[in-house]
């Protein structure tokens, strides 16, 4: 039995565009609108809102990356571009989400470097991006100049921003029309406050998506489920510094001890299941983006998500 | 006479005016830059009209009522069709590409404002101090006329680069100054070209921006830069100029009082003291064999004082020791001391003064071989062996103040001075005056009742774990944790105002006896996510105050009794309840509302407004003796003023009764007023 929809919402979730096509200045194949709910996900009647987008996360320094996907991916992960392709073509994600992981490396300062990944990773794929940018908050302004520079007209969500750690992500954003992604640390008056913060210093509502930030299953994503519910509530309850979509990494998946010590030959299984549960939870607590870096996780998603759209709801 | 008269600006201003009504005629050939997709950027916000040739230069010339900000963009922008653009290393006309990077600079905060120099300086020297000074406050200066070839003599190197960006030859190529403040408006602020009052209110609060003028300016060039005073920008002159809202500052003065006139801000990044500061040294303590030296705890007369001052009465920074410092002190003595804060800031009130003057505690005990306890005249501060070793004098103990103040208020703090005293017969004179100030502040602090003021402020610090918890703080009510009063609600909220704590309207009177307001119910059902519909400020039975977890004091109906009792965090025993109370904190914490149960601080039991809906005091029947002890010095004089000189010993505790029994048999021996009151059920 499914509960009715409605529950005396009174204001949809807001919109975000990512990506632009060539008609709207840029060079994707899609652009995607995300957001617009008028309730909870996969409980409406009518099969209206689409699924949960699922980008594909890939980085420029695979050092800094989880050995289990080194391994699965092979080459690709040291040329970022073909693995972007490989995301798009191969494994069927709907966005990709490059991490550039290389701003980790002790006092990192090749930006034009990061220029020419930008650039190498728009060029490869079609699909709307996501840039996961400075490690280091020294290089912040640099980093986030040029991300937003090369990704001009591209519509692109960049991360992360933070309390204390906003203005050079808000200023690329402002100077280059792209989103970002605000992230507080499992706390729905942080994430507010963020936005107002990031409102005041100009930025539209309509750039901004919320990163609740996501505990791994089993470690701590209750509580990660929680403040999605309470921000996605306030959101349909006409709070309008918290409605905006949501995106959620289960990163933390790929580190915890049942993945990390699960034996060769089900590793990759283990670090898919547990990368699908978190991800799939997170959707359904309300996520617009789940980001996943196990090819094999991206498959398992998209069939829940379709199997949740067709239930008939007897 | 070094070369130029002085001038009168508002008479030049006439003048210059008339020359463009004129001039704004002559204009006869097409022009555009290129570049831009701001057309002539000026006009373009202003109007919303691209301009591109003579009919629609006097049609937005006219539409801007003679701006002489517009007639020159126009001017500029024909003689640069006409002669092309200047040579290096003048930049001319400024590509949007270029912009959109100086404005991601100025949102990221690397850069703090804007500063345009023009004129012809007679000194290059003090003009290229002056640039200087603007570069190393993170300030980009553009500059035009003849300032640019007397930098160039002096040596100064010139680029965006260096953040000294020479525009043009002439004075009225700071055109492009404005273009850029324009541009930067349209694409950063959201302004629509033709919105002029968004661009206007961006301009005056948004771009920081001060302009610098030397001598030599022609009537018409005067006109233009005066007309910049529109877009909210101080006009500096360093001499030369008489008359008009133009203000005259020496050169060493100009930069700092045009950022303060601005509220541009250098942030103070590391304090220049021998010893590490920082919160991680707060809790460490030092011992007696530790220490070099110790002023006050009853060894000596010490006492510390913050007050604010005018801007410009004090000079930022500046730390002044008087008497004997540290080198001269024998080891392991008690000496006088006082420590004197002077702060001075556009929005800080004196009503600020005692919050901030609590923070000397912190701040000091931040040092790494510095340690400070208790307040006011009773403060005890030691200096260790370790940082006397390293270099630390009385004088540090300044610098740390002076710096974390600003580091720690940049909204409310512009500047600081400290003194400090050392001299025994300057502070013993200094102490008599604070005490009169410190009775001074608790007149006014008591006197605050809320009827006084119509903001409350709300905190909801603890929603992190009590999700729907509102604390409604009043002057007469602080906070349940007892730690933020209603003074620190309102220095909270003008420090972060999208912080924890917000000011709440209280609106209509709805239940004078509950203390209920249509104001603190509306925003306490925004803050509790539409939870909680109604709050009383006075009452335990209706509608009571949330809780999180951090009351000081839980007070709950006794129904049996008809009366109401408290019972504070640090008494461990059972309470006539049947319940200790921790076991009542778990069943009243986490958000939500209990009626007939409130957390509350010690101090708001001594408020007139304590219990107000229940009848007052008079339904007070028991609270544990620790407690009772720790108010009595408030507690009994209060309820003798309230006619009730007999009430304090008819308070039961847990040795007169221990259980609900032995509570009704003891009310009903000392004849407990709360026995013939309304019933409270």
């Amino acid at each position: 039995m499914i509960p009715d929809a409605n529950f005396g919402w009174t204001s949809p979730v807001g919109e975000v565009v990512l990506g632009a096509t060539e008609k709207e200045g840029g060079t994707r194949s899609r652009s995607y609108r995300i957001g617009g709910g008028t309730t909870l996900p996969f409980i409406e009647t009518e099969p209206e809102s689409p699924s949960p987008l699922i980008a594909f996360e890939i980085c420029d320094d695979p050092q800094y990356w989880s050995p289990i996907i080194n391994d699965f991916c092979g080459d690709l992960v040291r040329d970022p571009g073909a693995w972007a392709k490989t995301a798009e073509n191969t494994y069927g994600a709907d966005l990709v989400r490059l991490c550039l992981t290389s701003t980790k490396q002790r006092d990192f300062s090749n930006i034009t470097a990061l220029g020419k990944t930008v650039e190498s990773v728009l060029s490869s794929t079609t699909l709307p991006l996501i840039i996961e940018g400075s490690n280091e908050p020294k290089i912040d302004s640099e980093v986030f100049l040029k991300c937003g520079e090369t990704g001009q007209g591209e519509r692109l969500l960049l991360g992360t921003a933070e309390a204390g750690r906003y203005r050079s992500i808000a200023a690329a954003a402002l100077a280059y029309n792209h989103s970002i992604i605000a992230q507080s640390p499992i706390d729905i008056n942080l994430a507010k406050q963020l936005n107002i913060l990031l409102k005041e210093i100009g930025v539209q509502k309509d750039h901004i998506v919320i990163d609740p930030y996501t505990g791994a299953l089993g470690y701590g994503f209750e509580y990660s489920y929680s403040a999605m519910e309470r921000i996605r509530f306030s959101a349909l309850k006409g709070d309008a510094d918290l409605a905006m979509p949501m995106i959620c990494a289960p990163a933390d998946s790929l580190t915890i001890k049942e993945v990390r010590e699960a034996d060769a030959k089900t590793r990759d299984a283990m670090a898919v299941e547990w990368e699908f549960a978190t991800s799939l939870a997170a959707a359904v607590a309300g996520s617009e983006i789940v980001c996943v870096r196990h090819p094999g996780t991206v498959k398992r998603l998209k069939a829940a998500f379709a199997a949740l759209k067709n239930r008939t709801g007897a | 006479m070094e070369g130029f008269g002085i001038t009168d600006v508002t008479l030049a201003k006439k003048n210059g005016n008339e020359q463009l009504k004129n001039k704004i005629t002559t204009i006869s050939r097409e022009f555009s830059y290129e570049d831009t997709a701001y057309h002539l950027p000026v006009s373009y916000a202003l109007t919303g009209i691209t301009v591109h040739n003579k009919n629609t230069a006097n049609d937005v010339f006219t539409k801007t009522g003679g701006n002489p900000l517009v007639a020159e963009e126009c001017l500029l922008a024909e003689a640069t069709a006409v002669n092309g653009k200047e040579p290096e290393p003048y930049t001319g006309f400024i590509s949007d590409t270029v912009i959109r990077k100086l404005g991601y600079s100025l949102v990221d905060g690397s850069i703090l404002g804007l500063a345009l120099i023009v004129g012809t300086p007679k000194s290059a020297e003090s003009a290229a101090a002056i640039c200087r000074e603007l570069q190393e406050k993170y300030m980009l200066t553009f500059l035009s006329g003849g300032v640019i070839p007397s930098l160039s003599s002096a040596g100064v190197k010139l680029g965006l680069d260096y953040r000294l960006v020479p525009l043009g030859s002439r004075p009225l190529h700071s055109v492009h100054f404005v273009d850029i403040v324009a541009r930067v408006a349209m694409m950063f602020g959201g302004v629509s070209p033709g919105d002029i009052h968004r661009l206007l209110a961006y301009a005056a609060e948004r771009a920081k921006a001060i302009v610098i003028v030397f001598p030599g300016l022609s009537d018409e060039e005067i006109a233009f830069i005066d007309g910049l005073r529109v877009l909210g920008f101080p006009i500096l002159s360093l001499g030369g100029y008489e008359g008009g809202d133009w203000i005259v500052a020496a050169p060493s003065e100009i930069v700092r009082t045009g950022m303060e006139m601005k509220g541009i801000k250098v942030s103070v990044t590391a304090i220049p003291i021998p010893m590490g500061c920082s919160p991680a040294f707060e809790g460490k303590s030092i011992r007696k064999e530790e220490m070099q030296v110790e002023f006050g705890g009853g060894r000596s007369p010490a006492f510390e004082l913050l007050r604010m001052k005018n801007p410009g009465e004090i000079e930022d920074g500046k730390v002044t020791v008087i008497g004997p410092e540290i080198d001269s002190m024998k080891e392991g003595s008690a000496y006088p001391l006082a420590i004197l804060v002077d702060v001075a800031g556009k929005t800080m009130k004196k009503d600020y003064e005692p919050v901030l003057e609590r923070r000397i505690h912190n701040f000091v005990n931040y040092g790494e071989g510095s340690w400070h306890v208790a307040q006011r005249d009773l403060i005890w501060v030691r200096i260790s062996k370790e940082a006397f070793a390293k270099g630390v004098k009385i004088e540090h103990l300044g610098k740390l103040l002076a710096g974390k103040f600003r580091m720690d208020f940049p909204k409310l703090i512009d500047a600081v001075a400290v003194t400090l005293i050392t001299d025994p017969e300057k502070v013993l004179a200094g102490k008599k005056e604070a005490e009169k100030i410190y009775d001074e502040r608790d007149a006014r602090i008591r006197g605050m009742h809320d009827d006084d003021v119509s903001t409350y402020y709300s905190c909801t610090l603890c929603q992190t774990f009590a999700p729907n918890h509102v604390c409604v703080i009043t002057p007469e009510r602080p906070a349940l944790c007892g730690a933020i009063s209603w003074l620190d609600g309102k220095i909270a909220y003008e420090m972060s105002p999208s912080g924890a704590n917000q000011p709440i309207e209280k609106g209509a009177l709805l239940n004078a006896g509950n203390g209920e307001f249509d104001g603190v119910n509306r925003f306490v059902k925004k803050a509790s996510h539409g939870e909680i519909e109604r709050c009383s400020l006075y009452s335990v039975m209706e509608y009571p105050m949330t809780c999180c977890g951090c009351f000081e004091v839980i007070a709950l109906m006794l129904p049996e009794v008809n009366g109401i009792m408290v019972v504070n965090r640090e008494y461990k025993g059972m309470t006539p309840s049947g319940m200790t109370f921790s076991t009542l904190a778990g069943t009243i914490g986490g958000g939500a509302q209990t009626p007939g149960f409130a957390g509350i601080s010690k101090n708001y039991i001594l408020s007139d407004r304590f219990l107000q809906g229940e009848g007052g005091i008079e339904r007070l029947v028991w609270m544990p003796s620790q407690l009772k002890e720790e108010l009595r010095p408030r507690l009994k004089p209060m309820l003798e003023a309230k006619g009730h000189p007999d009430l304090f010993d008819k308070i039961a505790d847990e040795n007169t009764a221990a259980t609900i029994e032995d509570l009704a048999v003891f009310l009903e021996k000392v004849g407990h007023p709360a026995l013939t009151m309304k019933p409270l059920m």
